[in-house]
């Protein structure tokens, strides 16, 4: 059974970051399918959070098909993350990645901008996709 | 409740328990060879004249012998101080204890309203206080049963002699006692929640609980029924308290220490009245001799003479179960006026 | 959802002075709600009108749909932990559970006792001589055994430890999950309401201030940074909570349904802290000083 942790610092809500590890974890093989997630009492006792913060986030992982509650047992693993789940599997886009930084840092931007940049255009792109 | 009643109200409790014992194992100790010498008194069988006479000699031997007068001193002054200290220690701190650390907050907010808590600690610590101050007063009673029967024949001569209504022995026997404890507890509780802090509602317990003792017996219990008037023969006094005074002794005072025919009323006054019904305390010109001469036989002679007689006010002995009632309803009454005022003061909020 | 409080119009007052002034809430079940505010600022008074240990002065107020503290019933419905967790100092620890047995018709033996045994508490040992954080964590157990609905918390970690109060937090969630409470509780501890609350009351001066869901208020207000400007030349459509400025820059907490458009201003996200510190310095109009702790 996985663990979860909480960075107060990162700005990130909560429910988010538990729904990143859980992410996490299926990529790295942690949790597979079948597996049980961690019962929202014990999260919310263990963190000290709001119980309420664990059900959002687990209905998430619901509604994006990883998990399915089952009432009285707990929340289980149903799926994966598709066949994008090895890192390991993307030599070529990361090489890509790596060009594109070095001409960026060429045309002179500088670590800040080379990130505002990315997440701008990172952004603005998923919202394409969503319109 | 009860148990959280009992638990809370546990050292209380046997504090009072283990004092209640130490006075019974004395009383225990000693009452039956009281009851002993009673008996070789030869009071029980004694003929109408001897018994004063004897029952007084009775009594100038306890008293003479000292443990006794001491034990009885002792076990009145116990039964007029249990009311006073069930009010300050079962009263006050019942409801300004539990304010004061914070406790109510647990105690009221548990599934029982604040009503019932009330009504179970009053009934069960009232009761406890009234069954501990008649036990106290019972104990001493049995105790001193031959002492009163001794004064019931008219002893005096000593302080032992306290008759049925006199202040000391009318508070401490009887059913008074009841009444004082209920009134003391209750006034404690009151205090204890308008005060809201132990320690003065403590003091303010005992401060009014000491002025009702005092007034009461000064200024209320004569007047609970309508008193009797007689006028009698000043030669007739039995026993008698004689006052002269002022230059050749021109004034004087008589009182009467008690009425002939009414053995154990309670005189409330007495004085010397004239011919004509008014007081009269310049002495006559005619027995200043005799008053000069601490004649008293004569000086009485004297003045009944000139028409002097004694006036006297008095309560019959046979109104003293009365008096006892009236007393102990009349404190019952104030305890009730009290407890029903703090259910009130409770149901309203107190924090 | 029904409402755990709905208060119209709330006021208390002591002799002059108005503790709680015009509050008008409905508090849904199935939150955490946090009531935060500085010392003095009516927190304590609306916990108490809500359990019914004091009457309104003006106003009305229901709790679970019911008068506060109207019977047996209605008191078995509602926990109550009072400010720094009084507890008989002469009872020991299993008298206080039989204590809580005995006043209690729903009360839940075992989770009682379970909940003893996880806290490592010696049974015979008397409440006077607990630790503060045991004393909070045995007062916790009384009040959540007796199953109650609604728990009402008045500053229960404010005078704990670190670790105590921790631990106390977690205990709380555990037994909100577990039970499916509904919990309000009252802190000046910011840090801790971040992530226990989903639902946040802001009382100043004895008004209600920010009352709604935590997430919908951190995300409806943002703070703005930019070059000096008069608040009042904003459109209509942003409400500023406060503004504080130097020479040349200003800096505003804003309250806002729309996105921030105009390119002058540096957007920043809102964390509670600020949120709280904002109305707290608009209700007192002082920027600066405050009453607030920060502790995380």
């Amino acid at each position: 059974m996985i663990e979860f942790h909480l960075d107060g610092r990162s700005g990130v809500a909560p429910y988010l970051q538990l729904i990143h590890q859980v992410r996490h974890a299926l990529r790295l093989g942690l949790l597979r399918e079948g597996d049980q997630l961690p019962k929202v009492k014990d999260v919310a006792a263990g963190l000290a959070i709001n119980p309420n913060t664990v059900l959002k986030a687990y209905r998430e992982l619901e509604y994006e098909g990883l998990a399915a509650a089952r009432p009285g047992i707990g929340t289980f693993v149903t799926g994966t993350l598709g066949d994008g789940a090895s890192l390991a599997a993307h030599g070529p886009l990361r090489r890509d990645l790596q060009r594109w930084l070095a001409k960026a840092r060429g045309a002179g931007l500088d670590e800040e901008s080379i990130e505002a940049l990315f997440v701008s255009t990172f952004r603005s792109a998923r919202e394409e996709d969503i319109a | 409740m009860t148990w959280l009643t009992w638990r809370q109200f546990r050292a209380q409790a046997l504090t009072a328990i283990s004092a209640l014992a130490v006075f019974a194992v004395l009383l225990a100790a000693t009452g039956p060879h009281l009851a002993s010498l009673y008996a070789t008194s030869g009071i029980s069988g004694c003929q109408a004249t001897s018994c004063e006479h004897l029952a007084s000699n009775f009594l100038q031997q306890l008293y003479a012998a000292g443990t006794y007068w001491v034990l009885y001193l002792l076990g009145v002054v116990i039964i007029l101080l249990a009311p006073a200290l069930i009010g300050l220690f079962w009263g006050a701190p019942l409801i300004a204890r539990e304010l004061e650390t914070g406790t109510s907050a647990l105690a009221w907010n548990q599934s029982i309203t604040r009503t019932r808590w009330l009504a179970v600690k009053l009934t069960l610590t009232g009761l406890g206080a009234m069954a501990l101050t008649e036990g106290l007063s019972l104990m001493q009673a049995w105790w001193a049963a031959p002492i009163g029967r001794a004064v019931g024949h008219g002893a005096g001569g000593t302080n032992l002699a306290m008759g049925r209504f006199s202040s000391l022995v009318f508070a401490t026997h009887g059913i008074t006692p009841l009444g004082y404890a209920a009134f003391a507890f209750t006034l404690g509780v009151t205090a204890g929640a308008l005060i809201r802090r132990t320690v003065p509602a403590m003091a303010v317990t005992l401060a009014i609980f000491a002025a009702a003792q005092i007034a009461m017996p000064l200024w209320i219990r004569p007047h609970l029924f309508p008193a009797h008037h007689t006028v009698i023969p000043v030669a007739s006094l039995e026993s008698i308290s004689l006052q002269q005074g002022g230059l050749n002794g021109r004034s004087f005072a008589l009182s009467a220490e008690n009425l002939p025919g009414q053995p154990g009323a309670w005189l409330l006054s007495s004085g010397a009245v004239n011919a004509a019904g008014h007081p009269v305390s310049t002495t006559p010109a005619a027995c200043t001799a005799q008053s000069v001469d601490n004649d008293t036989p004569a000086f009485l002679g004297c003045l009944d003479s000139h028409g002097i007689r004694e006036a006297v006010s008095y309560q019959p002995t046979s109104r003293y179960w009365a008096f006892q009632w009236t007393e102990a309803a009349i404190y019952l009454a104030l305890a009730l006026a009290l407890a029903g005022y703090c259910f009130r003061r409770l149901g309203r909020r107190l924090s | 959802m029904t409402a755990v409080i709905e208060t119209g119009s709330l006021g208390k007052r002591y002799r002059r002075l108005w503790a709680l002034s015009d509050c008008t809430l409905s508090v849904p079940a199935g939150h955490v709600v946090g009531l935060v505010g500085p010392n003095g600022a009516g927190k304590t008074t609306l916990l108490s009108l809500a359990t019914g240990n004091l009457l309104p002065t003006t106003g009305t107020i229901e709790v679970l749909g019911g008068r506060p503290a109207a019977g047996q019933a209605q008191l078995a419905r509602v926990g109550y932990l009072a400010q720094d967790a009084p507890v008989y100092t002469g009872l020991s620890v299993a008298e206080h559970l039989r204590l809580g047995a005995r006043l209690n018709p729903g009360w839940d033996a075992g989770l009682a006792r379970s909940r003893v045994e996880r806290l490592d508490l010696d049974t015979g040992q008397k409440a006077g001589t607990l630790s503060g954080g045991q004393r909070a964590q045995l007062a916790l157990t009384l009040a959540v055994a007796k199953r109650p609905e609604l728990l009402i918390l008045d500053e229960p970690v404010a005078s704990l430890d670190p670790l105590a109060r921790r631990e106390f937090l977690q205990d709380l969630m555990e037994a909100t999950a577990e039970q499916g409470l509904s919990v309000v509780l009252s802190s000046h501890l910011v840090g801790d309401l971040e992530r226990v609350c989903d639902y946040l009351i802001v009382l100043v001066g004895s008004r209600v201030r920010l009352a709604g869901p935590l997430e919908e208020l951190l995300a409806g207000h943002h703070l703005l940074s930019g070059p000096r400007r008069d608040p009042r030349s904003l459109p209509d459509s942003m409400q500023v909570i406060s503004a504080s400025h130097t020479d040349v820059q200003s800096t505003l907490l804003v309250r806002t349904s729309g996105p921030v458009l105009d390119p002058a201003w540096m957007v920043s996200e809102v964390a509670l802290e600020d949120l709280v510190l904002g109305y707290m310095s608009q209700a007192t109009g002082r920027g600066r000083r405050n009453h607030l702790e920060v502790q995380r």
